[in-house]
């Protein structure tokens, strides 16, 4: 498998045309239509990579991406976020997300919250939101329910449990349901996560115990093989 | 000729050697290299920004040399400036508007070619933050001594012997630009051009080198999404 992990670096050229497929064919002109995700831009008639990663393929729409780690967070929209709330201002809450700057979470941006009715939330305070708006020149917006239904969806507040700091690259792996160290983890006993695409991870479980081991476990499984995630775990839950 | 480390070569390089993320609390950082002398880099960024240095179209870039003993000098802010010419048109600021790109380069072990090891840690660093680059930096030095001959990657004891030193970087892309061209002492136009064609070629294996240097890094967080 080791071989088709395509790596490439910043300045790299990358040659998207070579195995395009009839599906993806422009109907207008005979040019396939390409598109491009993170990690890849267009100079001039070329694809060029702007960071190290791998290069990852689509088929379906020629989609082309670089998958890349990294520890600092740039925001973008749509994506889940754990923050603590830094200030508390009459319209809005200022929120550290762990990018180049805070974020802004209008008071309003809850379930079921107006004028009269809004959440109260102290500096300190741990929530879990949603990115609305993300824009290089401007402070990230967030809101803490789902737009297309409205209700909270579990955004919010988060009370109790631990945080613990982490590469993006883990975080994004961590969403993956198949992802062996929560499937592990969860052979043994109940937990709670709370996934943030910028670094965080929320834990939860009903024991202090519990918890802190979840915190170790998840941090120490970023560079374990599936096998290797196993034996941690269960020499963890020997400790006990 | 034998040179004073023991190299046979006018043309060897010293032994490479880089890690990458061996700090916790930097976005990014590696160690890098060229025999003893050794440099570690970090990279912080893209972080928030003092409103003195705000730049309203891109990030602003500052680079920090640290020696490895006392308090930093005159030449160290020499090579701060050196280093961010060189490192600052490889990075897209353009991408990362009103925030601080911070790059700390602590000095760890001096033996010759301080420059170049810091270009080329700091060009890992930046890799290892995951930073919009259009290209990346790998920088090589070279000396003519009194006798007039060119030696690459000299160690101190050389550098005593050596009537000019040159570093050259050059950036990764087809073309193979030139990102800094550092020169010291007296020297014909063909002796410069004699060095920036050695280093050229020097360059290249570093560049691989680095290449490398990732490639089995990725390769290692991978594999644990390959084997479920």
């Amino acid at each position: 498998m080791t071989s088709d992990l395509k790596v490439v670096l910043p300045g790299d050229l990358i040659s998207v045309n070579n195995e395009s497929d009839e599906s993806s064919m422009n109907v207008d002109d005979d040019v396939p239509l390409v598109r491009l995700g993170p990690g890849l831009t267009q100079v001039q008639e070329d694809i060029v990579s702007m960071k190290a990663g791998v290069l990852k393929h689509q088929d379906p729409g020629n989609k082309w991406w670089l998958e890349s780690n990294q520890r600092r967070y740039v925001a973008a929209t749509g994506e889940s976020v754990i923050g603590i709330v830094v200030a508390r201002l009459a319209e809005y809450y200022r929120v550290d997300i762990g990018g180049a700057q805070a974020a802004i979470l209008p008071v309003l941006a809850f379930e079921g919250a107006t004028k009269k009715n809004k959440p109260n939330l102290v500096p300190g305070t741990l929530v879990y939101a949603r990115i609305s708006l993300a824009n290089k020149d401007m402070e990230p917006e967030l809101q803490c329910f789902n737009p297309s239904s409205g209700k909270a969806d579990g955004y919010g507040e988060l009370k109790g449990g631990f945080v613990i700091r982490c590469s993006l690259g883990l975080c994004r792996r961590l969403l993956n349901p198949e992802t062996p160290i929560l499937r592990f983890l969860g052979e043994h006993f109940p937990f709670e996560t709370a996934v943030g695409m910028n670094g965080r991870i929320w834990v939860n479980s009903e024991n202090p115990q519990y918890t802190i081991l979840l915190a170790n476990a998840v941090k120490n499984s970023e560079y374990l093989s599936e096998a290797q995630c196993k034996a941690m775990v269960e020499s963890l839950i020997d400790k006990l | 000729m034998k040179r004073s480390d023991g190299r046979t070569e006018p043309s060897q390089l010293r032994a490479f050697a880089a890690s990458q993320s061996l700090l916790n609390r930097a976005d990014g950082s590696a160690k890098f290299s060229f025999g003893e002398s050794t440099v570690i880099a970090s990279v912080v960024g893209p972080a928030e920004v003092k409103i003195r240095d705000e730049k309203m179209d891109e990030a602003t870039v500052e680079v920090i040399v640290r020696p490895a003993v006392g308090f930093p000098s005159t030449k160290d802010k020499l090579l701060e400036r050196a280093l961010r010419q060189t490192v600052e048109p490889t990075i897209l600021a353009g991408m990362m508007p009103r925030t601080l790109i911070q790059i700390v380069v602590q000095i760890v072990q001096e033996d010759g070619n301080m420059l170049s090891t810091a270009v080329n840690a700091i060009s890992l660093a930046m890799l290892d933050a995951g930073l919009p680059m259009n290209s990346l930096a790998a920088a090589v030095s070279a000396i003519i001594d009194q006798e007039g001959n060119l030696l690459l990657d000299p160690n101190s004891k050389e550098l005593e012997n050596a009537s000019s030193v040159h570093t050259f970087a050059f950036d990764n892309t087809t073309s193979y630009n030139l990102l800094l061209s550092h020169c010291i002492g007296t020297y014909s136009q063909e002796q410069y051009l004699d060095c920036l064609d050695a280093c050229k070629h020097a360059s290249e294996r570093v560049h691989s080198f680095i290449r490398t240097a990732v490639e089995k890094r990725i390769e290692k967080e991978y594999q644990q999404l390959q084997s479920s």
